[in-house]
C-alpha cells in the first residue's frame, strides 16, 4: 500500500484555531478524512499539505437537533448517524436517504456531512494518481475529459471549462430541502454553496469551515425523497441522483452528478408545482428537467440524459 | 503498558503456542527481523523533523509556522486494542492499519484496494463503529478502543463459528473485515433482518463472491447471541 508522504498533524481545539492554521495556505482540514486521505495517498493534486488540521478534536460539532423551526446538524455529524436518525428519516427523508446511499457503511461511519458536501470531484482525469493530468481544475490549461472519455461527465455543459460533476449524494437533498450552510464566516444558501474552484468544489474561502447545516422544518403534508442511480447498491458514486421536496403548493427538485454543481431543475419544478403527482405529470416534469441537457461531442455521455429524466420522475413520484 | 510489559505479554503468547510454529507466527517473526530497520527510520525521521523545525522557524520566524513544524514529529498515543493497552510514538502519516499490523502485530486488517477505502478488508471496530483502518490516521486514535478480528476470535464470539458453519468464505482474505463488520452490526442490532445484514456488509468486497453465504452466517450468529440456538 502506498504510504502518505510526510505531513505534520495538529489537533485543533477551536474552529478559530483551525481557521488560523488554514490561513497559512499550507494546511488542509481533516474531519472524516475519507476523501482527503485518498487524494493525499495518491498525490492527485499538484500540491501536498504540510500540515493537517484535525477538526474532530473540536468539541460540540457533532449533533442533530430540531430547534427554532429548523433542523440543525453539526458539521462533524457522521453520515451514518444522519441516515439512522428517526427525525431526519420521517421529516427530512431526502437527506436521510441521500446520506444512506452515500458510499459504504464504513465510510458513512467515518465521513461527516460537512466533508461530504465539500468533497472533490471524481473525474478520472482529475483523480489519476501522481497528478498525471494537470487539468483545469488543478490550475492547468486543459480539460482532458473534453476530448477524452467523458461517459460520466456533465450533461449541462462546462463550468469555467471543467466538465467534472459534483459526486455528493447529500448535496441535492440539501438543495431540495432549501438548507443553509453555516460556516465560521456566515450563512450560505445551499443552492449557492457549490462552485468550480481550484481545486475545490465550493465557494468557501481558504480559512472557511462548515460548522452547521440548517434545514427549515417542512410544513405538514410536504414530502421529500431521494433517488440514486449507480451500478451497485453500495460503494458506488452516483451516475445520476435526484432529490425532490413537494407539497403545500411548492416544489424543489435537484439533480446531481449531471453538472459541475448540484443542478436545480427549475423547469421540472414549474411543471409539477401545484399539480397532483401522477405518472403523467412526473414524466412531464422529468422531460422538462432534461430539456436543455446536451450530450458532449461524441455522445459518450448521452446515456445519462434518459437516466436523469427517470431519476426526476421517480423522485417526484416518491413524494406522492 | 510499558514497552517492557508489552514484550512480556508477547513472550507469553509465544509460550502458549510452544512446540508448534504456525505459518502465521513464522511470517510475523520474519516480519519482525525485517522490521528492525524501520525503528531506525523513525529515529531518523524524528531527527529530520527536528532539523525542519529549526530551518522552518528560522525561515518563517512566526509562532504559527513554528507551531506547525513542532507538530511534524511523532505523536505519542495510547489506545486499547483487543482489551490490551498500548502506548506508541506514531508518525503523523501512519495509518491505523499500519500501526496495528506493523507495530503491534495484529495482522487481520488486510490491504486489498491499496488504501482507497473501496474494499472493506481493513475493517476494524473503533469505539463501536466499523471503520476502515487504512483511511484512519493512527495519531488520531489516542484513547480509542479498537477491536480486530483477533479480538473477536479470542472472545469466542458466535460470529466466528457461524462463518465456519456456513462456509462463508473461500480464500479467507476478506474474512476478517467481514467478521468485524458483522460483529459491529450484531453489537447494535441483536435481531437483524437479511436486508439489514446486506446493507451493513455493503462495504466489504469478496473476490471469491461468497456473498450469498454471509447473511445466513450472520443470522445464525444473531440467533446464537439471543440464546435461541
Amino acid at each position: 500500500m502506498k504510504t502518505w508522504k510526510k505531513f505534520a498533524h495538529i489537533d485543533a481545539k477551536t474552529v478559530d484555531e483551525a481557521a488560523s492554521i488554514l490561513r497559512t495556505g499550507k494546511a488542509a482540514l481533516i474531519s472524516g478524512g475519507t476523501d482527503l486521505l485518498g487524494t493525499m495517498r495518491f498525490e492527485i493534486l499538484p500540491s501536498y499539505p504540510e500540515v493537517l488540521v484535525n477538526l474532530k478534536s473540536v468539541p460540540g460539532l457533532d449533533y442533530i437537533k430540531e430547534e427554532g423551526g429548523m433542523l440543525k446538524i453539526g458539521g462533524l455529524t457522521r453520515l451514518e448517524d444522519i441516515a439512522k436518525n428517526n427525525i431526519i428519516r420521517t421529516r427530512y427523508t431526502a437527506l436521510a436517504e441521500g446520506a444512506h446511499r452515500t458510499a459504504t457503511p464504513h465510510i458513512r461511519e467515518m465521513g461527516t456531512i460537512a466533508g461530504n458536501i465539500c468533497q472533490l470531484p471524481r473525474c478520472w482525469y482529475f483523480r489519476i494518481p501522481d497528478n498525471r493530468f494537470n487539468c483545469i481544475r488543478k490550475g492547468g490549461k486543459t480539460c482532458y475529459a473534453m476530448l477524452g472519455d467523458n461517459r460520466y461527465h456533465s450533461i449541462f455543459g462546462a463550468t469555467k471549462m471543467c466538465l467534472a460533476v459534483n459526486p455528493s449524494d447529500t448535496a441535492p437533498a440539501l438543495v431540495a430541502l432549501n438548507a443553509r450552510i453555516k460556516t465560521n464566516k456566515g450563512l450560505i444558501e445551499a443552492e449557492k454553496f457549490w462552485d468550480m474552484a481550484i481545486p475545490g468544489s465550493t465557494i468557501l474561502a481558504v480559512d472557511e469551515i462548515v460548522t452547521e447545516i440548517q434545514i427549515p422544518t417542512p410544513a405538514s403534508g410536504v414530502k421529500s425523497a431521494f433517488i440514486k442511480f449507480a451500478i451497485r447498491k453500495s460503494i458506488d458514486f452516483p451516475i445520476v441522483n435526484c432529490a425532490a421536496m413537494i407539497g403545500a403548493g411548492n416544489a424543489r427538485v435537484c439533480l446531481n452528478a449531471v453538472y459541475n454543481k448540484p443542478y436545480r431543475a427549475t423547469k421540472a419544478e414549474e411543471v409539477i408545482k401545484g399539480k397532483s403527482i401522477d405518472e403523467a405529470s412526473a414524466d412531464a416534469a422529468g422531460a422538462a428537467a432534461v430539456a436543455s441537457a446536451k450530450a458532449l461531442p461524441g455522445d459518450r455521455n448521452k446515456w445519462k440524459i434518459p437516466i436523469a429524466k427517470a431519476m426526476v420522475k421517480r423522485a417526484i413520484l416518491a413524494c406522492a | 503498558m510499558s514497552e517492557e510489559e508489552k514484550n512480556k505479554s508477547g513472550e507469553q503468547e509465544s509460550k502458549e503456542g510452544s512446540g508448534h510454529i504456525s505459518r502465521r507466527d513464522f511470517l510475523k517473526d520474519a516480519g519482525l527481523v525485517v522490521g528492525v530497520p524501520a525503528i531506525g527510520s523513525v529515529a531518523v525521521s524524528a531527527e529530520t523533523a527536528a532539523t525542519q523545525a529549526k530551518t522552518g522557524a528560522a525561515a518563517k520566524g512566526t509562532a504559527q509556522s513554528a507551531g506547525i513544524k513542532s507538530a511534524a514529529g511523532p505523536v505519542t498515543i495510547e489506545l486499547t486494542v483487543n482489551g490490551g493497552k498500548y502506548r506508541y510514538a506514531v508518525e503523523p502519516n501512519w495509518s491505523l492499519r499500519q500501526l496495528l499490523r506493523d507495530q503491534i502485530g495484529f495482522t487481520s486488517p488486510k490491504d486489498w484496494c491499496g488504501g482507497q477505502g473501496a474494499c472493506g478488508s481493513c475493517t476494524v471496530i473503533m469505539n463501536g463503529r466499523p471503520i476502515l483502518s487504512c483511511m484512519t490516521l493512527a495519531c488520531e486514535c489516542n484513547g480509542a478502543v479498537v477491536e480486530t478480528a483477533e479480538g473477536i476470535a479470542k472472545t469466542k464470539h458466535p460470529v466466528i463459528q457461524a462463518y465456519i458453519n456456513n462456509n462463508a468464505f473461500q480464500c479467507g482474505y476478506c474474512t476478517p473485515g467481514f467478521v468485524c463488520t458483522a460483529k459491529a452490526l450484531l453489537d447494535k442490532n441483536k435481531n437483524p433482518t437479511e436486508a439489514d445484514i446486506r446493507d451493513a456488509l455493503g462495504g466489504n468486497l469478496c473476490r471469491c463472491a461468497t456473498y450469498q453465504r454471509h447473511p445466513p452466517a450472520v443470522l445464525e450468529a444473531a440467533s446464537k447471541l439471543r440464546g435461541e440456538a
